[in-house]
């Protein structure tokens, strides 16, 4: 028997890739919601670390994704979903310290190779499909009642 | 809920309604109800940025009367090294440690040993933090409320070593009741400071616990006092040297320099000013600022020396300070030995863990703040989008927030009520013809 959890909260963001100006502001706005909740504060600050390394790998390396943030009565769950390069190799993706950022992103101080480590150690599940060429899709799920 | 003691107090009669400080708050504590400002006890963080944008003076720092403090067997000031940079040249340090006894004190303990004793703490303790980063000191009482109130999810990023200032307090109470051979309650500490901020600590610590100081007084309240007694005394005091009242250079690195030396070999970033950290502190709780070991927030620009309750200009007051740094040896053997005895045997950790403020209370299970949510966003999108302020809010956002959670009604937008228009004419144009 499979128990479906009840969605109760849905958002959708537009991510554009390479567009720095406006980068950061869909996990902002997901860290606003989360703290009118009053949702428990290291719970906030996982799904905010999850939501801003992704939505940054989106900027980084995609040219346009999607953000969608679901509270369930257990879970938040963000899935992000990009067209994009994709990542040819997700067990090196994943690896402390592996980049392909340019320099210019690292000028900017992004790339160093802890974003999808840091949304792996914050999260409480994450999948990761991405097919070559196309796209990535990642999702994040943070249980709400889970202790860090 | 109990209510929390804040810094900064509103006089209804005087307030006249300017929103000017409903714009400043960077917690968006204020509202502006029927002309009179009022303000959201929970979201309030002592910064103190209303009474400054207070156009018809209607905001005053909070006084607490320190007259049962007074009435203890012995009373000891604590002062911040701030005390020291406030005076006009040809005024010793000795002098002004007089100064405060004439207005009453027993003794005057300086910190220097717990500023020593405190840096050695911070270095071992960040040597050895995993995470996360970076570390936030405690000093700023009205950083440790930002983060309470506005980034919660960087609690766990607040450096649990206790303030100088409070390690002094125990430390005066300790000493004074052991040579009078008196209880350490009949022991009155009283931190002598720079900002209300710091007073407001002591009676309302950030981590619910019990301070161990019993009172703040201004450096401006003292400040008078202090200088006619200078200004008559003793030619003998002037001459007793600097080294012998603060032994080391340690006692006035804190506030000119924060932890810069201290942490040599550590990523370190100083950061005052409030916007300024709010600008900062938005990128951290992203985790953007992880390669960053230790960043010393305070909300005044400029650090401490230039609190609310200061008197001298602050470039004055720290050339002062550099100098007394520069007449000061580096370390001294004094203090040494003073942190070697007591290092291993006190602890330096805060008294209780300190926790986000909780800002509304009972809101109901996760539906219904849900429920709220939702509505708040269907609301915001009927509001014109102005952040004009005339509804009493901040900003469209915060009064769709207040109207789904029942403090107030979408009538308080001028565009949707006539009667409010007339109100809001009644009272800011009497008088106006
Ligand atoms: N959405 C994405 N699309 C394409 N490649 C990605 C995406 N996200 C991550 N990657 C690849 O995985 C690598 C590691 O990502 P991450 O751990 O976030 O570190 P960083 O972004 O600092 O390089 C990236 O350098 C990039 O090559
Ligand atoms: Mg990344």
């Amino acid at each position: 028997m499979t128990v479906y959890s009840e969605e109760l909260f849905k958002r959708v963001f537009t991510v554009y890739g390479h567009n720095f100006d406006t980068a950061g502001e869909t996990s902002t706005e997901i860290k606003s919601i989360l703290k009118g909740l009053e949702i428990d504060s290291d719970i906030i600050r996982r799904a905010l670390v999850v939501a801003f390394e992704a939505e940054m790998n989106v900027v980084m390396y995609a040219n346009i994704g999607t953000v969608s943030f679901v509270i369930t009565d257990e879970a938040i769950d963000i899935e992000v979903a990009d067209e994009g390069p994709g990542i040819p190799d997700i067990e090196q993706a994943m690896q402390e310290g592996f980049s392909t950022a340019s320099d210019e992103m690292r000028e900017k101080g992004f790339g160093f190779g802890m974003g999808l480590p840091n949304i792996k150690k914050n999260s409480d599940v994450l999948k990761i499909e991405s097919d070559v060429g196309k796209g990535t899709k990642l999702l994040a799920r943070i249980r709400l009642d889970s202790n860090a | 809920m109990r209510e929390i003691t804040h810094a900064f107090k509103i006089d209804r009669d005087k307030c006249r309604g300017k929103l000017a400080c409903m714009g400043r708050c960077p917690t968006q504590a204020l509202r502006v109800k029927d002309g009179k400002a009022e303000v959201i006890s929970e979201l309030c963080i002592d910064c103190g940025n209303c009474l400054k944008a207070c156009p018809s003076g209607a905001i005053s720092a909070t006084t607490h009367s320190l007259k049962a403090v007074w009435k203890n067997k012995y009373k000891v000031a604590v002062p911040s090294p701030v005390l020291f940079s406030q005076f006009p040249d040809g005024i010793s340090s000795a002098q002004i440690i007089e100064g405060l006894k004439s207005i009453g004190f027993d003794a005057v303990y300086i910190l220097s040993v717990e500023n020593a004793l405190v840096n050695k703490a911070i270095r071992e303790f960040v040597a050895q933090w995993k995470g996360p980063f970076p570390l936030i000191p405690p000093y700023c009482p009205v950083i440790v409320r930002l983060i309470q109130v506005a980034y919660p999810g960087m609690i766990g990023q607040l450096l649990p070593i206790e303030v100088q200032r409070e390690l002094a307090g125990r430390e005066a109470k300790r000493k004074y009741a052991k040579m009078l051979g008196i209880s350490t309650d009949e022991v009155a500490a009283i931190h002598v400071t720079p900002c209300q901020a710091k007073s407001i600590s002591i009676v309302e610590p950030a981590e619910g616990a019990k301070s161990y100081l019993d009172g703040g007084i201004g450096i401006s309240d003292v400040y008078n006092a202090i200088l006619t007694y200078a200004q008559s005394s003793k030619e003998s005091e002037s001459k007793i040297p600097e080294k012998d009242i603060f032994f080391s250079a340690e006692m006035f690195q804190g506030v000119l320099r924060g932890q810069r030396r201290n942490l040599h070999g550590f990523h370190y970033i100083p950061l005052t000013g409030l916007r300024n950290v709010i600008h900062v502190f938005d990128d951290v709780e992203k985790g953007k600022m992880r390669l960053v070991d230790f960043l010393e927030c305070y909300a005044c620009w400029g650090g401490c020396t230039n609190g609310n309750l200061t008197v001298d200009n602050f470039y004055v007051a720290r050339s002062k300070l550099h100098r007394l740094v520069t007449e000061l040896p580096e370390k001294s053997p004094v203090i040494e030995a003073e942190v070697e005895k007591r290092y291993s045997s006190q602890d330096f950790f805060l008294k209780a863990p300190l926790k986000p403020r909780s800002i509304k209370g009972d809101m109901g299970n996760l539906k219904e703040r849900i429920k709220r949510i939702k509505e708040a966003e269907a609301i915001l999108t009927t509001l014109p989008g102005l952040n004009c302020g005339l509804c009493g809010a901040p900003s469209c956002k915060a009064l769709a927030n207040d109207i789904a959670s029942g403090e107030a009604k979408k009538t308080d937008c001028i565009f949707f009520s006539k009667d409010r228009l007339d109100r809001l004419r009644s009272i800011y144009l009497t008088n106006k013809k």
